[in-house]
């Protein structure tokens, strides 16, 4: 399931949600131009759910069935939700004679690797200035990491 | 809808990246979801328009039976 919050990059051709049906129309944008198949949600346009769940702008989140929060992650790895799932449901299914399941958490650092041409093409198609934007933040990252 | 509600959708659709960022908010987001529920607690439940159909769907209704995977994101 996909939850649709507000744009991460807004410009001039996608422009930031300054109604509900505005927000409902960029969800149909994506539904139809990353082809998403899975149930897509669209959050209030304040952010609800997006604001309880923390904010980030690409999370996954794995919730267990009554409700108990499994896995979370501030940025989206499909290999890593499908292999924690996998682990997940083999440890609910059963466990070897024995022994008893005892949960714990972890909690690491992961490293994600983008596509910078792709990533910068898909900022042009938001509009210039999304590009302009992106760029302005990287020089304020690189000053934070300079203090 | 009152004044300070208005204050709040606005300042969390932000029409520029640039000016989020230099005002720090990005890293508040790290904090919001460092603070949000950690493995073992509930999840919160909330209600949702289903993009197609536009049908009312519940969280919980969705991880009532078997786990639930939820990818938060925008088009941009």
């Amino acid at each position: 399931m996909f939850i649709y919050t507000r744009e991460a990059h807004p410009g001039e051709n996608i422009g930031q949600h300054e109604s509900f049906e505005r927000k409902l129309a960029c969800a149909k944008l994506l539904a139809e131009e990353a082809g998403i198949s899975r149930e897509i949600l669209v959050d209030d346009l304040g952010g609800t759910v997006h604001r309880a769940y923390g904010l980030m702008p690409n999370m996954s989140w794995v919730i267990g069935h009554g409700g108990r929060v499994a896995y979370k992650a501030n940025w989206t790895s499909a290999a890593n939700v499908e292999a924690f799932l996998g682990r997940f449901l083999a440890g609910q299914a059963g466990h070897p004679p024995g022994t008893s399941p005892v949960p714990y958490e972890t909690q690491q650092a992961e490293f994600r690797y983008t596509d910078r041409k792709r990533f910068m093409q898909d900022l042009l198609r938001n509009g210039p200035r999304a590009v302009a934007e992106f760029e302005k933040a990287q020089q304020l990252w690189a000053a934070r990491a300079a203090t | 809808m009152g004044e300070a509600d208005r204050d709040s959708i606005a300042a969390y659709n932000y029409p520029r990246f640039d000016e989020y960022v230099a005002a720090g908010s990005d890293m508040a987001d790290e904090d919001a979801f460092r603070a949000s529920p950690w493995a073992g607690q509930r999840a919160a439940d909330f209600t949702l328009p289903r993009l197609g159909d536009g049908a009312q769907v519940s969280l919980s209704s969705l991880w009532r039976s078997k786990p639930l995977v939820m990818e938060f994101g925008s088009f941009t």
